[in-house]
């Protein structure tokens, strides 16, 4: 559609048009609501504060509404492919590509991990004792960095300049002589700004951690969720820092024409390499925290303790070290040779074995206790034949003969999003679940839930199971349509069908949010009956917690206080606590590096410059801040 | 959960049992298939267990009016029961780790070098956005029609002109990348005579959906006249 404003005629696709009338019409309700609650001074509240319950809590928010725009990406995926040769809308070719970059780009970067970083937020220092994150104002920082990296990349959308390289980008289709246009710049720079700010957090929460646990409450006494944290934390410096060194060479390429991925010096397999050592212990940073959110939450509503604690922590550890050796798998068919192709499949296949070992353990944890069909409880339950279903494809995948044939085909898209959504999305909604009145105060409907529990599990398998079977009638992954003569036209119907389900699920999740905070029944300390120490602080929890700081003894302290009838024991005499500062640094920070970014995307240098000098003045001027000093005053540089 | 399980059949007879993958045409697809049934069985055996234990649990230890002030005893761990779930994985992954180091060894794809003397007929592949060229050793050509004569060694030689494009027949064998720069060889061994459809399988731009071909297996002698011709 061409549209005409001030003389200059702009062409705009429906799609994007659409977009703009419906961002719009969101934005006029929330503004009136905004404007009629007087709700400025929380909204400027959110933009300063440090506090890790209210920069999780955000985390969590923008994670929820990427996660609807993703999925309404998936929705136009799955009616294009409804039926065989079908014309939905614009969604063929161009706009088709662009449909599932971001809908994978989003649903990794800008959905599974704020959601997964937010729960850390709010949770693991509840969980350890500690009264905030080690470095409250980094922790703002990442946040911020995360949102301006997402805002970077969703505004693609809006100028129709959308990035079509798929979410794994790979050159050189992503170098600038096959992706020309401005498109590719959004993904680089996105991920480039969000990815750094997942470092910072990642940081914070290992000092957390390590520094900041309550009196007695040893590595081997605390919960699995942080044990989880701390290890996916590690992962993520790790494997971050590569992502970050791919993008860094492909905005290079792009840029100022080096040939690192294309041309006579360079290979475009060094893409896959780096991507891949990046991407593939991504797949753990995505599920180890799940895996620690529902050992916690089994553990709760069977009332029993976990079992074999110390196996689970080591194969937690196990898996994210043999995650960095595995990377190749992704790549069998790109020629490496029969020698690597045999060393990455057993590497594959020994990770099938701690997981195995942690699926019977929470099995074992179930057996003899006492299950509560609680919301989040049904989401862990759910996770596990789910997530095993997942779990025995990736290890057909790991077969790499036969990996010639499942490579890149809807098997594969069938393999995992069994895995991510039986992991990381059910082990959100349970941990969303689960939290919810340490977030808010409230505990969220339990008949809705179960409607957004049912619905979408069915769903989810209604959508995915099919695709096991279309990839091995010969269905390659991204295609966007389908001969009548394939043979797919019926099951790829039920993925249809499977995907419109999981979609009315979260409708029952939003109204569930609603009607909760409609009928505003405040939750007391411990709604869920709860072992470790978060349930011992208020609901929501507090600016100031643990004051004063309970003494921890063993394991679940919380629960084995109650069991024998006895108060914890608390003392007065703790580590110094982070301090909170209220601050806009943070938000400057990361718009000025945004700027940066905008600036080098299209070529104004000028604004680069100034988002450069920004970013360097804000640091020198962050150097000289100490919000420590008011509190324990000023250090002596003698002592 | 158990409703998943109930539609698996029922998903298979919607499908009328064509699954190009399962029904190989040549001795490469043959051995893919063996490995895709012989895994798909073995861990038939890991999800049985797990879903009965889970149904069994979930049902048995369910909470009931009866238990509401039952305390559960805490078991903090079982040595031998831990090291049997450890054992067994390992066992069943070394079952399959022997046939699937065998023939990957045998059919792992490996960049050019010497394989110009191999046995067998050559095809050189090239593929571009968004199209297949086949070139025969007579020098013949012809696009988006890939034509070999019937139980040969088909010996493939890939190159890309533009991005990464993947090579594959489902019913004659796995993919292998094509990549820009580089020649990677591949060898489909033994193909039945027929008309197989053929696809590019790695995303390589806007008209990836559309960048098929077709396989046409004929008989040697056929084939020796389709070389010559022009």
């Amino acid at each position: 559609m061409d549209l005409s404003l001030f003389g200059i005629t702009v062409f705009l696709p429906s799609d994007v048009l659409a977009a703009w009338v419906f961002t719009i019409l969101m934005a006029i309700p929330i503004g009136f609501f905004v404007l009629k609650k007087q709700k400025f001074g929380l909204i400027i509240d959110y933009m300063r504060t440090t506090n890790h319950r209210k920069i999780g809590t955000l985390y969590i928010l923008f994670g929820v509404l990427y996660f609807f725009r993703a999925g309404i990406d998936a929705l136009f995926i799955r009616t294009q492919l409804a039926v065989p040769n079908n014309d939905f809308w614009v969604f063929q070719g161009e706009k088709y590509n662009e449909v599932f970059t971001t809908h994978g780009t989003l649903m990794i970067f800008f959905v599974a991990m704020p959601l997964l970083l937010g729960l850390m937020n709010v949770a693991v220092p509840l969980q350890i004792g500690a009264r905030d994150l080690a470095f409250p104002f980094l922790n703002a920082v990442g946040f911020w960095l995360f949102f301006s990296g997402s805002v970077f990349f969703n505004i693609s959308f809006f100028i129709n300049m959308t990035p079509e390289i798929g979410w794994t980008g790979y050159a050189p289709l992503s170098t600038e002589m096959f992706t020309p246009g401005l498109d590719t710049d959004f993904y680089v720079f996105g991920l480039q700004i969000s990815g750094l700010g997942t470092i910072f957090t990642a940081l914070n929460l290992i000092v957390t951690i390590i520094r900041h646990r309550a009196p007695g409450m040893k590595m081997t006494r605390m919960p699995l969720f942080a044990w989880a944290t701390l290890i996916t934390s590690v992962l993520i410096i790790i494997a971050f820092t590569v992502l970050a060194i791919a993008l860094y060479l492909l905005m290079f390429d792009r840029q100022f024409g080096t040939g690192f991925f294309s041309g006579t010096e360079g290979d475009p397999v060094f893409w896959q390499h780096l991507f891949w050592i990046f991407g593939h212990p991504e797949v753990y940073i995505l599920a180890l925290p799940a895996f620690g959110m529902f050992s916690d939450i089994i553990s709760t509503f069977s009332k029993k303790v976990i079992f074999g604690y110390p196996v689970m922590v080591i194969s937690i550890a196990l898996i994210g070290f043999l995650g960095f050796m595995v990377w190749a798998h992704h790549m069998f068919t790109v020629g490496l040779g029969p020698m690597a192709n045999t060393f990455f499949a057993i590497t594959t296949m020994a990770i099938a074995v701690p997981t195995g070992i942690k699926v019977f353990n929470w099995l074992f944890t179930i057996r003899g206790g006492v299950i509560r069909f609680t919301i989040p409880m049904l989401f862990a339950l759910g996770f596990i034949p789910s997530f095993v279903m997942g779990g025995v494809t990736g290890v057909m995948l790991s077969v790499s003969a036969a990996n010639f044939q499942f490579h890149d085909t809807h098997f594969v898209v069938a393999h995992f999003h069994y895995v991510i959504i039986a992991s990381t999305i059910f082990g959100i909604f349970a941990g969303l679940y689960y939290w919810y009145p340490k977030i808010t105060g409230f505990v969220l409907d339990g008949k809705l839930g179960k409607w957004h529990f049912w619905l979408f599990l069915i769903g989810f398998h209604l959508t995915f199971f099919p695709m096991h079977i279309t990839g091995l009638e010969g269905m390659p992954r991204r295609v966007y349509t389908y001969e009548v003569s394939d043979g797919v036209f019926l099951l790829n119907f039920l993925s249809t069908i499977g995907a419109f389900l999981m979609g009315i699920s979260m409708l029952f999740f939003i109204w569930n949010v609603y009607k909760t905070h409609r009928k505003g029944e405040k939750a007391g300390n411990d709604p869920w009956d709860g072992r470790t120490l978060e349930w011992c602080v208020g609901s929501p929890a507090p600016e100031k917690t643990f004051d004063p700081m309970p003494i921890v003894k063993e394991m679940d302290p919380v629960w084995y206080a109650k069991v024998e009838n006895r108060e914890l024991r608390t003392t007065a005499n703790t580590r110094p606590a982070p301090i909170e500062t209220e601050s806009f640094l943070p938000l400057a920070f990361a718009l000025s590096l945004f700027l940066l970014s905008l600036g080098i995307t299209f070529s104004w240098y000028w604004l680069a410059i100034a988002g450069g000098a920004a970013a360097l003045g804000l640091f020198i001027l962050r150097s000289f801040t100490d919000e420590r000093e008011n509190h324990y005053g000023k250090e002596d540089s003698h002592e | 959960m158990k409703r998943a399980v109930l539609i698996i059949p029922f998903l298979f007879l919607l499908s009328g049992c064509n699954i190009a993958v399962l029904e190989p045409k040549s001795d490469t697809a043959g051995d893919q298939a063996f490995l895709i049934i012989f895994s798909f069985w073995l861990m038939m055996i890991v999800v049985g267990t797990v879903f009965i234990l889970f149904i069994r649990f979930v049902f048995k230890y369910r909470y009931t009016d009866k238990k509401k002030n039952f305390m559960p005893k805490d078991v903090k761990g079982n040595k031998k029961l831990e090291a049997t779930w450890i054992i067994l994985p390992v066992l069943l992954l070394i079952v399959l780790a022997v046939p699937t180091i065998a023939i990957t060894y045998e059919q792992s794809p490996v960049t050019g070098g010497d394989s110009d003397e191999k046995d067998g007929t050559h095809v050189y592949v090239t593929a571009e956005q968004f199209a297949w060229n086949f070139e025969h050793e007579s020098g013949k050509e012809e696009r988006n029609n890939l034509v070999i004569p019937e139980g040969e060694s088909i010996i493939l030689h890939l190159t890309s002109k533009d991005v990464i494009h993947s090579f594959w027949v489902p019913h004659l064998g796995g993919k292998v990348d094509v990549l820009p720069g580089e020649e990677l060889v591949y060898e489909i061994r033994n193909p039945e005579k027929g008309t197989y459809k053929g696809k590019c399988a790695e995303y390589c731009g806007l008209q990836h959906a559309k960048m098929t071909f077709e396989a046409n297996v004929i008989s040697a002698a056929e084939y020796e006249t389709y070389v010559n011709e022009n």
